[in-house]
């Protein structure tokens, strides 16, 4: 499982689109942590959530992942070695991007979000496993945000994106939510991890 | 060893293979060989443990692949003409697989420079050509120093020193004892240097065996002095004999015999052909016999 988890994060440190990623979502975290703790904690889940899906999708839409269960076969010791190489990343991309929130006296705010970042990361990695395909997930997250969680359940908590919003300043009952949803996600990935791969 | 045993994968109501048996040995080189859409790849995929078999099993040295203890240490595969991320450098897709695989960084190297792609190291693969991915995917099967090679399409995007490059070193892998199971839809570049051979069509096993077995002496093609008197003592000892144009082609007689026969029966012979088949002929015969 180590040798996934090290496989997983020289390959995403040196394809250039994954840097990116990392970047640009740290980069938007940062800008909106000027703003308001909230926001930047808000992004930063984002950010986490969308660097899981871009570096797990990445096998997925080129196939590599075909190499990767010819190393290690048994699927489920690769999906929890994936979850753990985009925690790293998503806790990376928390810590780094809330520069600015850790030095404007919040050091409570910022230890919470860096601390539930990497769930919203292993959340990405299991809904990658299921949809698989990046624009598909992208798309349909960034329409779950907006309706269902902004405009029907005003970023409340229950739903996972407004949990982790809610959890990231401190609030346990959220993070349980946010635990919950994650938890839910397992079966189904673990059942996702054992459809056939198509080939080209 | 490579044992397929009565395999069959069902997709709907579809069979894309049925009862598909055959074994690729250690020391040979076995073609399975078949038009696209025939089954290879499917087979291959479910040896790979990447398809699940409806029904049957598909053993590597007597296990399942996923039952392999650290299976790219035992099985090497080429598959889908050379997977890998189009933004990344040759040498880095090949470092991620050792990584994966638990090899030293040394054997990227090496790797690369015995598939010839050393110079190429850090061009990102999306701008390999079809050969040079081919030639990634190749050292990235032999990382783990296998026994047994697995290639699907390999040929596909090699050029002439390409393919005689790959030829060499599947020789080479099966001289030393290895099992090499390959295939290919280019009947005519196999035919080349393949042991055995297994012909599927249509998800189904339609011919194996030795290509010495399978190719065999189709006819004689002979062209002697009195033709008549020829086609009378070939004949007589039983065999079938179709005159055709100034040839006698002549069916049933191995070309030693024959060519005693017409020493006895004081015929000169200016020419006698052994006609053998091709693997394209083969598979077309069989094709059009189902």
């Amino acid at each position: 499982m180590i040798a996934v988890v090290r496989s997983e994060l020289y390959r995403s440190v040196s394809i250039m689109s994954s840097w990116l990623a990392l970047i640009g979502f740290a980069f938007m975290a940062a800008l909106f942590g000027w703003f308001s703790r909230e926001a930047w904690s808000l992004f930063a889940g984002l950010g986490a959530f969308g660097i899981a899906v871009t570096v797990t999708a990445q096998h997925f839409q080129h196939r590599t992942m075909v190499l990767v269960y010819l190393n290690h076969p048994h699927r489920w010791r690769v999906l929890i070695a994936q979850c753990f190489s985009a925690a790293l990343l998503g806790t990376l991309l928390a810590a780094v991007s809330g520069v600015a929130v850790l030095l404007d006296d919040n050091a409570a705010h910022y230890r919470s979000t860096v601390l539930v970042a990497p769930v919203m990361a292993v959340f990405g990695t299991l809904c990658t496993a299921v949809v698989r395909r990046p624009l598909w997930l992208i798309g349909g997250a960034f329409a779950w945000l907006l309706f269902a969680e902004g405009i029907i359940n005003r970023m409340a908590i229950g739903l996972p994106f407004g949990s982790f919003a809610m959890a990231s300043g401190g609030n346990t009952k959220a993070l349980l939510y946010l635990l919950a949803w994650t938890a839910a996600a397992i079966p189904v990935a673990l059942w996702a991890i054992h459809r056939d791969l198509s080939s080209d | 060893m490579i044992e397929i045993r009565d395999l069959t994968k069902t997709y709907g109501k579809i069979d894309a293979v049925r009862d598909v048996t055959f074994t690729a040995a250690p020391g040979r080189v076995t073609g399975l060989l078949g038009l696209n859409g025939s089954g290879k790849s499917t087979t291959l995929r479910i040896l790979l443990g990447l398809t699940r078999p409806t029904r049957g099993a598909a053993l590597i040295n007597g296990r399942r692949y996923r039952e392999l203890d650290h299976p790219v240490r035992h099985v090497g595969a080429v598959i889908e003409q050379g997977l890998s991320h189009p933004g990344q450098s040759g040498y880095a897709r090949l470092r991620t697989q050792a990584l994966l695989g638990g090899f030293p960084r040394e054997r990227v190297g090496r790797l690369l420079e015995y598939v010839g792609l050393e110079d190429a190291a850090t061009k990102r693969t999306g701008d390999y050509s079809l050969g040079m991915r081919q030639r990634l995917a190749v050292a990235t099967a032999l990382l783990g120093e296998p026994s047994v090679l697995v290639l699907d399409e390999p040929a596909n995007g090699l050029d002439p020193p390409g393919m005689a490059w790959l030829r060499e070193l599947l020789l080479a892998h099966a001289a030393g004892g290895g099992t090499v199971l390959i295939s290919s839809h280019l009947l005519a570049e196999l035919e080349h240097f393949v042991d055995d051979v297994v012909i599927i069509g249509r998800g189904r096993i339609l011919a194996s065996g030795t290509l010495a077995e399978l190719t065999g002496t189709a006819r004689l093609r002979v062209r002697g002095a009195d033709m008549e008197r020829l086609a009378k003592a070939f004949e007589h000892q039983g065999a079938n004999v179709v005159p055709e144009g100034p040839f006698l082609f002549v069916s049933g007689l191995s070309p030693e015999e024959a060519g005693d026969i017409a020493f006895a029966a004081q015929v000169p012979v200016y020419e006698l052909v052994a006609e053998s088949q091709n693997l394209e002929d083969i598979f077309m015969s069989v094709s059009e016999a189902r």
